[in-house]
């Protein structure tokens, strides 16, 4: 995994990118806002630390630069400034977690591995439930017969099976697989649960969905 | 043999022309139909080590009467076959339902062998538009064999085109059950008024 380090201290620097490297990850180190977005537009990274108070361009100043192009990369800030308002100014702008200075080196390798994990579990190449599989690469659905599923259905499927055992309300579907969009009505969620019904259907699952239009969902036994 | 696949077609427009009218629209999309020419004929029988002779043609090969129906919707399909079993004197020898569990390839399709009264085999591939643009493909594949170190990938997109459009069938049917449910309310609303 890589991570980008812009911190402007040398020493603190220094002692970070060691810590990390031994820790495995990969680190670029940068000493200012400007030089850590010449390395933002060579590089993909896992994780970016941000400094607030660097030349150049600060921590906030590069989060923000970083978010405008919908890069979504989690984003640890340091700050020396301990201030509520610079914490919820950087939170505001899209940070993930902040730090405040000083810190325990253990504290900033637990908040590195706890936003990298994340991304580690969705890179799980295969989710099951009951006698189905979900393929998270290829999108497809697979038990006796394999269908390919469309990002919300995939989507929709992956939120019951991580609910499994209680029911999710078309409500709370609305807003975290449509996002409160618009056009998000009970009609679609009653439609794409219909679609995931035909499709575990198609692939010959014993799994259904149960629900009443408008109501709440869970996985069962057919 | 050209009588008994007449009068098989025939039937088969009857189905149709039934279920047009239940359903409020047509459910085949077209109708294939062949008879294996004496030259395969002859091929088969000496790839199965069998005499080159009528009785062979008749009782021994299934496909001798090939025909293809493509249905609009997933459902039509299973339907039609529900149809062609309850036709008079005719019964299923072998049933293969490769949409249920599709070829490792890809290859989706509903295959019936039939006996006809007339005494002899016909086999029936029931298919949705879907199903039959992508074996279009996959037959194109068969004669350009020379794809090279692109075989791999080419069988594996084509595999995940085939899981592709076997969703989009699932979904269209989805669709169709939801405006017809919303016909039906209207209807069943309606009629309280008149």
């Amino acid at each position: 995994m890589k991570i980008l380090l812009a911190e402007d201290t040398r020493d603190l620097n220094r002692v970070l990118t060691v810590a990390l490297e031994h820790a495995g990850f990969d680190v670029d180190s940068a000493f200012d806002g400007e030089e850590a977005l010449t390395y933002l537009e060579k590089n993909g990274y896992d994780l970016l630390i941000l400094d607030i108070m660097m030349p150049k361009k600060n921590g906030i100043e590069v989060l923000k630069a970083v978010r405008s192009y919908d890069n979504m990369t989690p984003v640890l800030l340091l700050t020396a400034k301990a201030e509520v308002d610079d914490r919820v100014a950087g939170l505001d702008a899209g940070a993930d977690d902040y730090l405040p200075k000083p810190f325990a080196m253990k504290e900033l390798m637990a908040r590195v591995r706890a936003l990298t994990r994340r991304k580690t579990v969705y890179l799980e190449k295969t989710l099951r439930y009951g006698d189905f599989s979900l393929d998270m690469e290829r999108f497809e659905l697979t038990c006796e017969n394999s269908v390919h599923l469309s990002v919300k259905e995939f989507e929709l499927l992956q939120v019951l099976v991580r609910n499994a055992g209680h029911r999710v309300d078309t409500d709370f579907l609305m807003a975290h697989i449509w996002n409160g969009m618009d056009n998000a009505t009970p009609e679609m969620v009653w439609l794409y649960i219909s679609y995931l019904r035909g499709k575990l259907d198609a692939v010959a699952s014993s799994i259904t969905i149960s629900g009443e239009k408008n109501g709440s969902y869970m996985l069962e036994e057919a | 043999m050209r009588a008994a696949m007449e009068r098989l077609l025939d039937q088969i427009e009857d189905i149709r022309k039934n279920l047009t009218v239940k359903l409020g629209m047509d459910p085949v999309d077209h109708v294939l139909s062949r008879i294996k020419s004496e030259e395969s004929m002859r091929d088969k029988c000496r790839r199965r080590n069998l005499p080159e002779t009528v009785e062979s043609a008749t009782e021994k090969i299934y496909d001798a009467i090939g025909i293809r129906v493509v249905c609009a919707f997933l459902n039509d399909v299973y339907l039609f076959r529900q149809k062609l079993l309850e036709l008079p004197g005719v019964r299923i020898a072998e049933e293969k339902d490769y949409i249920r569990r599709a070829k490792p390839n890809g290859y989706r399709s509903l295959h019936l062998i039939l006996h006809v009264p007339e005494g002899f085999y016909a086999e029936i591939q029931l298919r949705t538009v879907s199903m039959d643009t992508w074996a279009a493909l996959d037959h194109q594949l068969q004669y350009k064999k020379e794809l090279g170190e692109n075989t791999a990938l080419i069988v594996e997109e084509l595999r995940r085109c085939a899981n592709e459009l076997a969703s989009t069938d699932v979904s269209m049917q989805t669709i169709r059950d939801m405006i017809m449910e919303a016909n039906e309310v209207e209807n069943t609303s309606g009629g309280g008024h008149a």
